[in-house]
């Protein structure tokens, strides 16, 4: 049974406020010592992975259990007051920032993996369980969690399921949205419902599908069941080394037109290898404009002869280095590059806005061309790391807030790279959600009817609109303002400012 | 503050960009969930700090809490200098904040006692009466351990069984021919409690070559008191300890602590505002060696005999985060015929840190208990360290748990294993 | 103006009254309307919005028998002339289609190209949008996920006419709440599915099927947990008991290279004690069981026990069972034939629904002559069925839509 901190000092007493009242009514139930409101500790609170946008919580709740999360949404219901969850607080487009009136829901200590059920091929965890975890709980049994988010050692399976994360294995395997068969949710009513199943195809509307990656605007989700699979039999891992993106891009198309499946295709241009280098000196070959991370599995026979094709399709489309992982250490090697990178771009940069779009992978050399105009005309250094697989670019665009107008130019050319996804035919996000990060640009890729329509959904879940309000879909005609990038560490200054969206 | 000198800070916080990556390396983290106290909320709480904010207990009672173990600095893929953004956050906190009065009282013991050899031997003489009398024992029995002072049962818990001081003497030559000379750090606690790891440093290093110099008059390095932001006092153990090893005239200076070698490998920053003698700092700074890592860079000379058992080595965080030295002593290790290796599977930090374990017991023993889980789960006989700190703290922990594995550091294995197996 | 002309207008000569042909298990539609374009879909059922006529949407009508009779049907919306494959991009494995678009168009036009959409077509002649429709899924599962897996993006026409899109064309995307999960399986009662995009898959260059026998249920136990651990990587597992007392067969299909397929056929055969490849699938490979067809579903390591259980109490119950379906994802059927009485087959029901329930599943009646259903609840408890009610109130609050065909009455 684990300890956790005593000695949190007495709320102090003063004009009866909402959220005064609901720490009145949490303390007995989840624990004064689970209750934050010190303004200072719930400054750190503010943001999640993404800065830009930071708010204080009028308090936070460190839930311990479901029955905590019932009675924190119960209360939220009673007082009308907003609530937003946070898992690690590791997303990338602001999900996770608080309200300034309301409570942050905190599930940080809700970390017990539940079961591990081999012969049922599934475990149940509680959402505070890192996406690791999983994978690491189910080895012994010889299975794995696919879906493996860069950020997989620190982030939720919570938040996985508020995001339905991908990661560079969801090429071949899926995403959160497809190893999920159960949910325990606590809607914003604060009832507790049970959404799917321990099998797949539940009679009925396909609640857990729409809840997966509704980005915590329909409730809490308490206990998760993943589906577990076989680990494979074989696991190749290729580093291919290209003079410019063009060619890697192409050996991309060549690969997926041979009709392979390998588990991941990622890519990484000059400016990310050099972040990468600075960061974990991963080594990769020398004056490569573009590398390639090609990973196969599966029964050995059928990995070995893809390997074979994929060698050739590289050499082919003019690769001029190769190399074959020789072991696992190898093989976390090479992966260290490309699972660092966003975090790497300090070394370049002293600022940079980490950008998420998707464009149909045929579409993708010509994207990245204009990409590279849209750069050199702007002056706005873009480093490109991607999962070519998919179609599903994450930009990494640089740029000192010390320099006058430099800001205003990246956030321009960041937008700029969204419209061009839209533009092809594909999507405003592939991983990080829309959060608060891309409300505006929500009403670029969906119609008033389409942001309509989805309100439905969310109008069935939470009538009140006290459920993460604000986040994800935008309400039409109220999504005019675009959200500003903050650099300021004092929370009091940007609350006024940040809630303007 | 100085003005570059928070501009400085600044920029070390800004380096932060949030993404978390700390939070699974960190204890306090894994113990509470708490974002305050993981090393992403500390920055941010240092961050409000330096932009003006106020420095409130609960800002204290994070920086307090945090180990510096430094494992965030391995995790941070960012380059996020965390060690110096704590130690300026710590000592602003000494300078500025107010703890509430038992606090201050059992710091003021703490550092009324250890950094002083003399003081500690009569500290020891009173726990060897206590051992002795039986009296030591008493203080575990539940009903008076509840009454005792959270210090005094802490310190009694930790503190290793009392065994005769090992006397050095102030030259050991080498055997065979000399490949250099060394001068040995011999400690505060470790002088008192481990003199018998200090002779065996000697023993080692003079089997393989090196004369040993034991300076006279040594006494803490500084690294406790640097550790907590008590800074005028670490600068003062620091400057005497500088003073006797450069009087000695050594090649390097050899360090069995990984809190020592830490500490004295940071001189230079230490010392940084201080230009009359950074000279001096930046001598001891480059020449000091941890044990492992001396040996490992030589070559062993000194044939080594069987030892039969099977070892756990537990990375000591200031050994391994801070330093970077993990491969030497394993290596070391490895050359022993007969000797069979296995790894601890979690490598979080096992409490010790410095005084921690006398001033947050409760996290300490929490952390320590992990530890001992993770040591009997790997199945080894004895679980070797390089650090007299998790030495005592793990020895305590396994004994809670009714374990009988045993502890040494790492200079006793090679000594044994020199001196014929 | 008459409902009538409002609906030629929107749908011009395309619009008839409705026939015995027509009928949706019993339930004879008073008009029929066949527009062509989500945009006639959409004026269409702006005039039903304003009429207030109930609506059930038609694609080749193979599964009109489904769920339960609706309560009214003033008009069935056809959309079996909406059949174009609008769009097939290979390179980036996707397709976008009509939803009237037969599965057997869209696997000719896509395997031009070595591709195809991995859902089997378990029901002879099922459109795209009739089998996402009813999320009707085959032996592919067990490798692809169930079609729910497999749509990346809709349009619907709401039941007050409105056009939306969710989703989209790309493989990646959480844009917006995935509406296309939803409709999957809503049988029509959320909207009209007009037009979807497609994950599609390589046709694989060969195949095997590796089949073996076993005496009773019990005895599957060992080989389909060792199954379900090899490293063949296997695209489907299934099994079949064609009666209640005889063996139940096991059939695994393995694609791939040739050179794979046969190396790992050959493992799978000596797991199952000495099973035979071949290169055709056997006789009922991937088709429904029927012609009243319940779908049981259990934990994977219970799907021995439910086969056992299930033809026992089919047995007890003097019913000639067919069992079959995926053990490798729990997910199987059970046919028998129509003359069953309605009394024995709530019976039978109720039954299978408790082991099925002790098992973490489900059994539910797909399939059923309206008078047999007429004594049972083929949907069953389900949880969340207060929070379904709530989503279809907010889509349809006229409850307008394929009214009282879907779960808990909706």
């Amino acid at each position: 049974m684990k300890t956790f901190r005593t000695g949190r000092r007495a709320h102090k007493a003063g004009p009866k406020t909402r959220a005064g009242e609901a720490i009145d009514l949490l303390a007995p139930i989840v624990g004064r010592d689970a209750i934050i409101c010190d303004p200072v500790e719930l400054a750190t609170y503010e943001c999640d992975g993404l800065t830009h946008f930071r708010v204080r919580p009028a308090l936070a709740v460190l839930v311990g259990s479901s029955h905590d999360v019932e009675a924190v949404v119960g209360t939220c219901a009673r007082l009308a007051l907003p609530f937003v969850a946070r898992g690690a607080g590791t997303g990338l487009s602001g999900g996770a920032v608080p309200d300034s009136e309301g409570v942050l829901l905190v599930t940080s200590r809700m970390r017990a993996v539940l079961s591990v059920q081999a012969n049922n091929q599934r475990a149940v965890v509680e959402p505070g369980v890192t996406n690791l975890e999983v994978s690491k709980a189910a080895l012994p049994h010889g299975l794995f969690y696919a879906p493996d988010p860069s950020s997989q050692q620190v982030c939720s399976i919570g938040g996985n399921v508020a995001e339905n994360s991908g990661g560079a294995h969801c090429l071949k395997y899926g995403f959160t949205t497809n190893h999920v068969t159960e949910l325990e949710v606590v809607t914003p009513d604060g009832a507790t419902v049970k959404l799917g199943g321990m099998v797949g195809e539940t009679p009925g509307y396909d609640l857990v599908g729409a809840f997966v990656g509704s980005e915590g605007t329909l409730g809490v989700a308490t206990k998760v069941t993943v589906r577990l699979l076989r680990l494979p039999a074989a696991v190749q891992t290729v580093l291919a080394a290209f003079s410019d993106t063009d060619s890697a891009g192409r050996a991309v198309s060549a690969i997926i037109a041979a009709g392979l499946v390998p588990a991941a295709i990622e890519m990484m241009d000059a400016l990310a290898i050099s972040a990468a280098e600075k960061a974990v000196h991963c080594g990769y070959p020398k004056g490569a404009g573009a590398v390639l991370i090609v990973e196969l599995d599966g029964p050995l026979a059928e990995v070995e002869e893809s390997l074979l094709d994929v060698n050739h399709h590289c050499l082919e489309q003019g690769a001029f280095e190769m190399r074959l992982a020789v072991d696992d250490a190898d093989r976390a090697r090479i992966w260290r590059g490309r699972k660092s990178a966003f975090a790497a771009m300090g070394h370049l940069s002293s600022s940079y806005i980490v950008q998420d779009g998707v464009v149909p992978r045929t579409a993708l050399p010509q994207v990245l061309r204009d990409i590279a105009k849209l750069s050199e005309e702007t002056g706005i250094r873009v480093a490109n790391v991607f999962h070519a697989g998919d179609g599903n670019l994450h930009p990494l665009v640089l740029f000192d807030e010390r320099v006058a107008g430099e800001e205003a130019r990246a956030e321009q050319l960041s937008a700029q790279i969204l419209d061009l996804c839209i533009a092809h035919g594909g999507s405003i996000t592939g991983e990080h959600g829309v959060g608060l990060d891309k409300l505006t640009a929500m009403s670029k890729m969906f119609s008033e009817d389409d942001l309509a329509t989805m309100q439905l959904l969310k109008a069935a879940f939470d009538p009140h609109r006290i459920c993460n309000p604000g986040k994800a879909v935008p309400t039409p005609r109220l999504c005019g303002e675009p959200p500003r990038p903050r650099r300021g560490t004092q929370p009091l200054q940007e609350q006024g400012l940040a809630e303007l969206f | 503050m100085p003005e570059g000198h928070d501009e400085r800070l600044k920029d070390l916080v800004g380096d932060c960009v949030h993404c978390g990556f700390c939070l699974p390396a960190c204890p306090t983290y894994a113990l509470w969930g708490e974002e305050m106290d993981s090393p992403r909320g500390r920055i941010h709480l240092f961050g409000q700090v330096l932009s003006g904010g106020p420095i409130e207990s609960a800002t204290v009672k994070h920086f307090d809490s945090c180990l510096s173990c430094m494992a965030c600095v391995t995790a941070c893929p960012s380059g996020v200098q965390y060690g110096e953004i704590v130690e300026a956050a710590r000592d602003q906190v000494e300078q500025s904040a107010k703890r509430p009065l038992p606090e201050r009282l059992s710091r003021s013991a703490i550092f009324a006692l250890f950094p002083y050899p003399r003081r500690l031997r009569v500290a020891r003489l009173f726990l060897l009466a206590a051992q002795a009398s039986g009296l030591r024992a008493l203080l575990r029995r539940p009903k008076v351990a509840a009454r005792a002072p959270a210090l005094l049962r802490a310190m009694e818990s930790v503190a290793p069984p009392i065994t005769p001081i090992e006397r050095l003497p102030p030259r050991v030559p080498a055997v065979g021919n000399r490949r250099g000379v060394v001068g040995l750090l011999t400690g505060c606690v470790q002088s008192v409690f481990f003199s018998g790891i200090n002779a065996a440093t000697a023993r080692v290093l003079a089997a393989e070559g090196f004369e040993v110099v034991i300076p006279k008059g040594q006494g803490c390095c500084g690294a406790l008191s640097e550790h907590v932001g008590r800074k005028s006092e670490a600068l003062r153990l620091a400057k005497k300890t500088i003073e006797v090893f450069k009087a000695a005239e050594v090649d390097f200076v050899v360090v069995n602590a990984a809190g020592c070698g830490s500490a004295t490998k940071e001189y230079s920053r230490l010392f940084q505002d201080d230009p009359s003698f950074s000279a001096e700092a930046d001598w001891f700074a480059s020449r000091t060696r941890d044990i492992s890592e001396l040996l490992a860079s030589v070559g062993s000379r000194a044939k080594r005999h069987p030892v039969r058992a099977r070892i756990a080595y537990h990375d000591a965080c200031h050994l391994a985060h801070a330093q970077g030295i993990r491969l030497q002593p394993r290596a070391l290790l490895q050359e022993i015929p007969e000797l069979d290796m296995c790894e601890i599977e979690d490598t979080m930090c096992c409490g010790s840190a410095g005084i921690y374990n006398l001033v947050q017991p409760d996290a300490a023993n929490e952390l320590g208990d992990r530890k001992a889980a993770a040591v009997v789960a790997a199945e080894p006989t004895i679980v070797v360290t390089s650090n007299p700190g998790c030495l005592m703290q793990i020895r305590s922990a396994l004994e809670r748990s009714g374990s009988e594995i045993r502890t040494a550091h790492i200079v006793e294995v090679l000594d044994n294993s020199i001196r014929g197996g | 103006m008459s409902t009538l002309t409002e609906l030629e207008e929107a749908c011009p000569s395309r619009v008839r009254q409705g026939r015995g042909l027509d009928s949706i298990d019993g339930v004879t539609p008073g008009l029929v309307a066949s527009p062509l374009g989500t945009g006639e879909v959409a004026a269409v059922m702006r005039v039903a919005s304003s009429a207030g006529l109930s609506v059930v949407a038609r694609g080749a009508g193979t599964k009109l028998d489904w769920g339960n009779p609706p309560a009214s049907a003033d008009l069935m919306v056809d959309l079996s002339r909406m059949s174009r494959v609008i769009e097939h991009e290979a390179g980036d494995l996707v397709a976008r289609v009509e939803a009237g678009t037969s599965l057997a168009q869209l696997t000719e036009v896509l395997g031009s190209k070595g591709q195809r959409f991995p859902v089997d077509e378990v029901v002879a002649g099922s459109t795209v949008g009739g089998v996402v429709s009813t999320g009707l899924s085959g032996p592919l599962r067990y490798m692809y996920g169930a079609v729910r897996d497999l749509v990346l993006g809709i349009t619907v026409v709401r039941a007050d006419g409105v056009v939306a899109h969710a989703g989209s064309k790309v493989v990646k995307n959480v844009a917006g709440y995935d509406l296309a999960k939803l409709f999957t399986g809503s049988y029509g009662t959320l909207g009209i599915v007009t037009e979807l995009a497609l994950k599609l898959k390589p046709v694989p260059v060969a195949r095997s099927f590796v089949v073996a026998a076993f005496p009773s249920p019990r005895d599957l136990t060992p080989f389909l947990s060792a199954l379900l651990s090899c490293q063949a990587a296997p695209t489907a597992i299934e099994i079949e008991r064609t009666a209640p007392s005889l063996p139940v067969q096991m059939s695994v299909l393995i694609e791939g290279r040739p050179r794979s397929v046969e190396l790992r056929a050959a493992e799978v055969a000596t797991l199952l004690g000495g099973g035979e490849p071949f290169v055709t699938p056997p006789p009922g490979w991937g088709q429904l069981p029927g012609p009243v067809t319940l779908k049981l579903t259990a934990m994977l390591s219970a799907v021995p026990s439910l086969v056992e259980q299930a033809s026992s109490i089919a047995l007890q119950l003097g019913l000639p069972a067919r069992v079959t379906g995926s053990a490798g994802t729990g997910v199987l059927f059970m046919g028998l034939p129509d003359r069953v009485p309605a009394v024995v087959l709530a019976a039978l029901v109720a039954d299978l629904r408790a082991v099925c329930d002790g098992l973490g599943g489900h059994a539910v009646v797909l399939r059923a002559a309206a008078a047999l259903k007429s004594q049972l609840d083929p949907w069953g408890p389900v949880p969340g069925i207060d929070l379904m009610r709530r989503i279809k109130e907010s889509f349809d609050p006229d409850r307008r839509l394929a009214p009282g065909r879907f779960i808990g009455g909706i």
